[in-house]
């Protein structure tokens, strides 16, 4: 009696652990295949690779959540949804896209009478954005990230009027990078994914920041 | 690369109109005067990848030290160091991610979405506990989960709910467990982590349902213990079954039982199966009717469970981003001072044809119809199994823990007068 | 008893916990109101009561793109865009349509009917039968020519690339270049945040150029001379808008200034020295985020608004 169910208790152990294998196996292959890439070469010989957004050897590759800012629709939830209160998407301002304009769109109101700093005529709600005169007729803005509350105000402001050089980001120095993303599951616009740790930000404009260093 | 920059602003007029939500690359860049010098765009890094093995050999070495702690040394203080331990480290350091209970869900996603690329990590967290739950019983639940380390502490005053309700509400981790799946496979909602109750508590940061959430199961935790791994957990599930065919498993007494009954009050969760001495064994007659009823009973349950589920996929669509969407394309609501929901806003501006959306609506509502089919009948085995696991007494002559339920937390060990110096030295 | 009390109450909170899942599960939706809505409406609505023309006609255009329009002093409408360019007579008809290579994104007709089309970098000239008459080198790899005016011999070509204004011979050398900063001469230099930079040449003889970036006109002699400039930047109807405004502008009735904006899409008529008179057309006639509304008026001072979304061309013509 005793030996029969110790048998039995054998066999479906052997079970288990023969299917928890194999699971294992089948998931760390394709990972390590890098998912649905099939090109069939491995990432070094790969032209592609510069611009592929799988990550290589994925299965060591941790991965993180972003907003992807071409899919933004800017509804104001990234500020209510995110675990962190203040969120932990903010806006990120892409100074190599920046125009510099007095009249920035995403800084003042769009019925503003007077360009000026007053709070009355500031867009953020926060006053987060602060306007600094660089010289005629060029003014620089930078983001204040603590009172940042990811609202994306300023972001359709800046894309009305502007050049759409301020992007909501997911910060990664406040990102907890939960499991599934809250604001992914609120995103009316599915613009939140997971990317590669590696390259954790999706801006726009910001890869032409080396060639235009080179210009100058 | 001037080139690259001149093909790049032409490709950007030619899609102006497909981009009106957003803005036109930056062109040309201002020529300052002032030596002003652009700022950088700071970007900060992520948590570094490498501290992801970091997180996966404390795992195993917590699984190693709570295991041997358990089997071989049958020590309570070790053990609760070990969940100290699990606490700061897995809750409050790495603040409730990764975890082996949300794990399910990735490696669900990853086995039905090849898209989904699972790191490493998170397959060893799925894994490496049920493993260590083959050879040795749940050690991972007693000291290395930071949720059961977590309602251990508050654990003050726990009272004895008898059998009958502890099998009843040991039903709804199962379906909890079904559900998380099927979510998971249709790539809706990871439902775990979304009522997560603790992670509010160790990030110290949440909104105030969270806190809330978590606080009144700490409450409940005081007098029923352990609420979520008894009543809640779906790994929990998992672990149950793999620990009843575990290799060594704790006993509360290192050689036989004396039947002092000293040990019956000292399980705080109701996993110690006292002995039963049926004096009138049932005859086979009724033996083999109680039989036939199961092996009928467990296929209808089955198919009727199934039925009901499958009535029921619509309405466990409907978390579906893709299938809400759908929806409000056919029936668009008009909320007041507001034309259309953000959903049908931002599907306009991607441009998509609404045919695409109702043919991705109807893909998913396809896995729902045959997710809920395999849900239904998955919970009608449960309830099955629980009737067939009441009607079938089975015989059992001494104190020993409920291998399925036992989170080996060798509480009961203290209380058992049997002391073997020489085998624990 | 106690402990039954107790049990039965720890059980009804766990129920309630389980209730609140899936309540919030299923029944929850994110709301969709945005408490940071970024109110752009009322500007949008706003400036409709001045608005003093009304839009009499709308000629589609089959072309996949549009980016220029031009008139002639016969009436015809000409639209350049990709690939294409396409020449209507007065009444929307087309008149010819003839392929090209590359995107026009600027179109000019002379007095004696040359079309000049500004490809990316480079002009090509070319006749309303369809024929190539020239094509000029590139004016460099970072030009991105926005418009072109003929008057005479005399060729003016924006380059928004580059920052400047080329003033060529009609046979195609360079003349000079107008715009360039110098603060000797009191020359701003042209701030061009994205490339809509637009010029047009008045009746007595004048250049006119925009500079986004300042909001302004800037008219200069034709060899380079700075003579005035007028300009406001706001978001009210008076001033231009935006980053960069007006986008567009072309005369009517000899020294009017037409103007088209993007951002808050809106079609304004200002007097020679900068006085704001009247709207043309309001945002709410235009798709939101419609950008390059290229302008031109013909023979019958009507307003030719080319709307490039909407892929058609909007006559505006005074309410009676």
């Amino acid at each position: 009696m005793q030996n029969r169910r110790d048998f039995l208790n054998l066999l479906c152990r052997g079970t288990i652990l023969t299917g928890l294998a194999a699971t294992t196996g089948v998931l760390a292959y394709r990972s390590v295949k890098g998912g649905n890439c099939d090109l069939g070469t491995s990432c070094n010989n790969c032209k592609k690779s510069e611009s592929c957004d799988l990550p290589e050897a994925a299965l060591f590759r941790q991965t993180v959540w972003q907003l992807d800012p071409t899919k933004c629709i800017q509804c104001g939830r990234c500020a209510e949804n995110c675990v962190m209160s203040p969120s932990a998407v903010k806006v990120t301002h892409v100074y190599a896209m920046c125009g510099y304009c007095d009249l920035c769109g995403g800084y003042l109101k769009p019925d503003t009478k007077n360009i000026s700093t007053a709070a009355e005529n500031q867009l953020c709600p926060t006053s987060a954005i602060k306007r600094k005169f660089v010289e005629d007729p060029f003014y620089q803005y930078t983001i204040d990230e603590p009172l940042c509350i990811g609202c994306a105000k300023c972001v359709k402001g800046c894309g009305a009027f502007g050049n759409g050089s301020l992007q909501l980001q997911i910060r990664h120095d406040r990102c907890v990078n939960c499991n599934e993303c809250s604001i992914a599951r609120n995103c009316p616009s599915d613009a939140f994914k997971r990317v590669p740790a590696n390259k954790p930000y999706l801006l726009q404009g910001i890869e032409a920041k080396p060639e235009e260093k080179n210009k100058v | 690369m001037k080139k690259t920059l001149a093909l790049v602003f032409l490709v950007f007029l030619f899609t102006i109109q497909f981009m009106n939500s957003y803005g036109i690359q930056r062109f040309p860049k201002p020529e300052f005067e002032s030596g002003y010098v652009q700022p950088e765009t700071l970007l900060p890094n992520p948590r570094a990848e490498v501290l992801a093995i970091l997180d996966i050999a404390v795992l195993i070495i917590s699984l190693s030290v709570v295991s041997w702690l358990v089997i071989k040394k049958r020590n309570r203080n070790g053990v609760f160091w070990m969940s100290l331990f699990a606490l700061a480290y897995f809750g409050f350091y790495r603040e409730g991610c990764v975890c082996a209970i949300g794990s399910i869900q990735n490696v669900t996603l990853a086995i039905f979405d090849k898209s989904y690329l699972i790191p490493i990590s998170a397959i060893i967290f799925f894994v490496a506990p049920l493993v260590y739950t083959l050879f040795f019983g749940r050690t991972f639940c007693a000291a290395v989960c930071p949720f059961g380390a977590m309602q251990d502490l508050v654990a003050f005053s726990p009272q004895k709910l008898g059998s009958r309700l502890n099998a009843v509400l040991g039903v709804i981790p199962y379906i909890y467990l079904g559900l998380a799946v099927i979510y998971a496979a249709t790539g809706t909602d990871f439902i775990i982590c979304r009522y997560d109750p603790f992670v509010g508590i160790w990030r110290f940061n949440a909104s105030f349902g969270i806190f809330v959430f978590g606080g009144i199961l700490l409450v409940i935790g005081i007098f029923i213990a352990r609420p979520y791994c008894r009543f809640l957990c779906p790994y929990g599930v998992l672990l149950n079954w793999a620990s009843r065919f575990s290799r060594k498993h704790i006993t509360i007494t290192p050689a036989e039982c004396i039947q002092c009954r000293l040990c019956e009050n000292s399980c705080p969760y109701d996993a110690i199966d006292i002995p039963v001495t049926t004096k009138n064994p049932e005859s086979k007659g009724t033996m083999a009717r109680k039989l036939i009823f199961i092996t009928f009973l467990i296929p209808v349950l089955m198919l009727a469970g199934g039925w009901v589920g499958s009535k029921l996929n619509e309405p466990l669509a409907s978390a579906n981003a893709k299938v809400r969407l759908a929806k409000q394309i056919l029936n668009p609501v008009t909320e007041k001072n507001q034309a259309e929901t953000f959903e049908i806003q931002a599907f306009k501006s991607a441009g998509k044809q609404q045919r695409q959306a109702f043919a991705e609506a109807s893909e998913v509502l396809h896995k729902f119809y045959i997710g809920s089919w395999i849900l239904g009948g998955f919970i009608g085995l449960v309830f099955g199994s629980l009737i067939a696991g009441r009607m079938i007494t089975k015989h059992q002559t001494d104190y020993t823990p409920n291998k399925g339920t036992c989170f080996s937390c060798v509480r009961c060990v203290d209380y058992c007068p049997v002391k073997l110096p020489l085998i624990t030295k | 008893m106690k402990q039954k009390i107790i049990i039965i109450s720890a059980l009804a909170l766990l129920l309630l916990l389980i209730i609140f899942m899936v309540k919030d599960f299923f029944f929850n939706n994110p709301g969709n109101t945005n408490p940071y809505q970024f109110e752009l409406d009322n500007i949008r609505k706003g400036d409709s009561a001045k608005a003093v023309f009304a839009e009499t006609q709308q000629i589609k255009t089959s072309l996949e793109e549009i980016h220029g329009i031009a008139t002639d002093t016969s009436g015809k409408i000409y639209v350049s865009g990709k690939d294409s360019v396409a020449i209507f007579d007065a009444k929307g008809k087309t008149v010819n349509k003839f392929r090209i290579a590359g995107t026009a994104q600027c179109i000019a007709v002379s007095e004696n009917g040359k079309i000049f089309l500004g490809i990316q970098d480079h002009i090509e000239i070319w006749n309303n039968r369809g024929e190539q008459l020239a094509k000029w080198a590139s004016l460099g790899t970072d030009a991105v020519l926005t418009s072109i005016a003929v008057k005479g011999e005399n060729i003016f070509i924006a380059d928004a690339g580059q920052k400047v204004v080329y003033r060529c011979h009609i046979k195609g050398y360079l003349l000079g270049k107008i715009g360039l900063k110098d603060p000797a001469t009191g020359v701003p230099g042209f701030i061009i945040p994205s490339p809509y930079f637009d010029l047009g040449i008045s009746k007595d003889g004048n250049l006119w150029v925009v500079n986004p970036g300042r909001h302004s006109f800037e008219k200069y002699k034709f060899n380079g001379t700075l003579l005035s400039s007028w300009g406001k930047a706001s978001m009210a109807t008076e001033g231009f808008c935006g980053c960069c405004n007006p986008s567009n502008f072309a005369f009517i009735n000899d020294s009017l200034f037409v103007t088209s904006e993007k951002a808050i899409e809106r079609v304004k008529i200002y007097s020679a020295d900068g006085t704001f008179l009247c709207v043309v057309a309001t945002p709410d006639q235009f798709e939101s985020g419609t950008k390059g509304l290229d302008l031109a008026v013909d023979k019958q001072n009507r307003i030719l608004v080319l709307d490039p979304v909407k892929k058609m061309i909007r006559i505006f013509e005074p309410k009676k």
